[in-house]
């Protein structure tokens, strides 16, 4: 770095954002909420506040009064590169957010600062940096054949060639969490839905990218998001059903921000559509599940989207379910530990967040800790199993499927 | 200059208006200096998401925070965030009720001495260019206000005080960025209530003689002007617009 250039620039920062790293008010609240904080017993490196002091002294340092007057004061590589890993420990669940007294929209922040550090060669972090390789190579993350796509149909369930509305399977419901795909796939079927799916036209979403601030990298969100949507278009679709949140999110947030347009179609999750079909009074339940049920809302589908009812008014109407609250619920929910691409880079991060979560559902003493995503779900399990906790991680239209007397093998 | 500053003075005690002018010039145009640094060093930002940054002008700020507040999208309408997010400061009272209340007595304290000065600094001016505004009369009119708002004001600071030294996770966590707003605002109610005190012969006045209270004045109010005003854009201080701004622009935040 020549002396006299600023060690940082503003590279993916709105003005508004940094306006945002003077508003906050140094409160502290977002400690008290932060999983990965908690997780990490206090590394005072993770602390959202403490981030935002530090790029708050990074911009001092580069662009404020005394730089200007005399030139930007260096900081260290090892500083920075520090700085980027901490980042990274973060699940943008966007808690901070919430809790912030001054309104910061932090999910953005962090996001941004991401991009920055990629851009300038910091970031990501750990295993993150496949993904831009392996989604604009397989279209997937998991390297997987597109034309297997659709490889979990089975011959009871039909998909129509176009169709109104369209089911977007996700990458992990169609190849890691077929159980998800099939249910999903089942229910409808069963509920005389008729709809279609994309099959090996369908591209990842680029949550992953966006939220390891890799958006920029070849483009390639904007270009899955253009390929998806114009996909979706072709399919005649009015109504795309998600039953994965991180693709929901993604499609609700994303898509249109990527694009710069508005889509041309309903963007729902499946959850939505069953407590729609619950008030039309279309669903009659055959079994009963005799179960205390409790719900972990999904990051990406609560707190980022705000759907918090209608995955609890499709659980408290299955004949059965005794549904219990855990003390962190809604848009002040502990996250489960996998998202913003800690599972993939930093997976006993993800696993010790997993732990408490599942920690918070024990202590309600339920027998099933659901929730309607597959992250949440896989990380929740893992949780469990270090734990070896007695309680079932499953999710909410797997348990749909059941009281529809459907099997999901 | 004929007009003086706190007439209420014998003429030979008065602090006259032309220093108390200079003061205040001196402070708001410091204050104007550290705002235009800092809207420059906002406006180094992209004025959108993902977009590629921008040159440093202030404007570029001004237009992406109008835009990003004007813009359609979820959140609460501009007057309910206004009204219950920035005035009542309903976030702050969501998380924790004496933090609420210990920062709504400094806004509302601070908020209203300010106000209450402005209008007795524009009673002084109308008097001045000739018109029969009676500034004494007002002194005394506002003299009750005064006293209630500066309590208010030290109730907020006794509290923030208390929590700073007492509170273990929050006395840990403080630095000297904290610690400088907390001690100019405790500095500027102190020589506030000292200064009135001497003039009225109160408690407050500490005994001193009545010769010390022009100096005392004075004091006073160039410590509140550096600290209200010129002192603002570079220090925490910075938080009483930035963070506004921010809940205005993220439509009442998360």
């Amino acid at each position: 770095m020549a002396k006299g250039t600023p060690s940082i620039n503003t590279n993916n920062l709105t003005a508004v954002q940094l306006m945002e790293l003077d508003a906050c008010t140094r409160c502290g609240e977002c400690e008290n909420w932060c999983p990965t904080y908690d997780a990490t017993d206090k590394l005072p490196g993770i602390s959202p506040r403490g981030k935002i002091k530090r790029w708050k002294e990074y911009m001092s340092k580069s662009h404020g009064l005394m730089a200007s007057l005399f030139g930007p004061k260096q900081i260290s590589d090892e500083e920075i590169q520090q700085f980027n890993d901490d980042l990274f420990q973060c699940t943008t669940c966007g808690v901070c957010g919430t809790v912030c007294e001054a309104g910061i929209n932090t999910i953005e922040l962090w996001e941004s600062l991401r991009a920055n550090l990629v851009k300038r060669g910091n970031g990501p972090y750990g295993k993150q940096s496949m993904f831009p390789k392996l989604i604009k190579e397989y279209h997937n993350p998991y390297m997987k054949d597109q034309a297997s796509r659709l490889d979990w149909v089975p011959e009871d369930v039909t998909i129509s060639d176009n169709s109104e509305i369209v089911y977007f399977t996700g990458c992990t419901a169609g190849y890691n969490q077929q159980i998800l795909a099939l249910a999903t796939a089942r229910v409808l079927t069963k509920l005389d839905v008729e709809f279609s799916m994309l099959g090996e036209d369908e591209w990842c979403c680029g949550s992953a990218l966006v939220r390891t601030g890799q958006q920029h990298l070849e483009d390639t969100p904007r270009e899955a998001a253009r390929h998806n949507v114009d996909a979706l278009k072709a399919k005649g679709a009015k109504k795309v059903l998600f039953a994965c949140a991180g693709c929901f999110r993604a499609a609700k947030v994303d898509w249109p921000r990527l694009l710069n347009e508005e889509l041309p179609f309903e963007v729902v999750h499946v959850t939505q559509f069953l407590a729609d079909m619950i008030d039309k009074g279309k669903i009659k339940w055959e079994e009963t599940i005799n179960k205390t049920v409790t719900y972990h809302d999904p990051c990406h589908l609560g707190r980022h989207v705000g759907v918090y009812d209608e995955p609890r008014k499709v659980l408290q109407n299955i004949p059965g379910i005794t549904f219990v609250e855990m003390d962190r619920i809604k848009d002040e929910q502990r996250c489960c530990g996998a998202g913003g691409g800690v599972k993939a880079g930093i997976p006993d991060l993800a696993l010790g967040v997993a732990t408490s979560r599942v920690t918070d559902a024990i202590k309600t003493k339920a027998d099933i800790l659901a929730s309607a995503c597959p992250f949440c779900r896989r990380n929740l399990s893992d949780g469990k199993d270090k734990l070896g906790a007695d309680v079932e991680v499953e999710d909410v239209i797997v348990l749909t499927a059941k009281a529809l007397g459907l099997s999901v093998e | 200059m004929s007009m003086e500053y706190f007439s209420g003075f014998t003429d030979a005690l008065r602090i006259t208006f032309v220093q108390m002018m200079i003061i205040a010039i001196i402070a708001i145009v410091i204050f104007l200096y550290g705002m235009i640094l800092n809207m420059r060093k906002w406006g180094l930002g992209s004025t959108g998401y993902g977009l590629e940054p921008s040159s440093g002008s202030a404007m570029v700020f001004l237009k992406t925070l109008i835009a990003q507040i004007r813009s359609k999208g979820h959140g609460q309408p501009f007057l309910t965030t206004l009204v219950l997010d920035i005035l009542l400061q309903r976030r702050i009272l969501r998380r924790s009720p004496l933090r609420w209340f210990m920062h709504i007595t400094m806004f509302v304290g601070w908020m209203a001495l300010f106000i209450i000065s402005l209008i007795m600094f524009a009673f002084e001016v109308l008097e001045l260019i000739g018109f029969d505004a009676n500034p004494a009369a007002l002194r005394d009119m506002v003299s009750v206000p005064n006293d209630v708002f500066s309590y208010i004001l030290l109730v907020g600071v006794i509290i923030a005080i208390i929590r700073r030294l007492f509170m273990t996770n929050v006395r840990e966590n403080t630095i000297a960025y904290d610690s400088v707003l907390l001690v100019g605002l405790t500095l500027i109610v102190v020589t506030g209530f000292i200064s009135d005190g001497i003039r009225n012969g109160t408690f407050w006045g500490l005994g001193l003689d009545y010769a010390t209270a022009p100096p005392a004045a004075l004091f006073h109010v160039v410590i509140s002007l550096l600290f209200c005003i010129a002192y603002i854009p570079y220090s925490k201080y910075m938080h009483m617009l930035a963070t506004p701004l921010t809940i205005l622009a993220n439509k009442g935040g998360e």
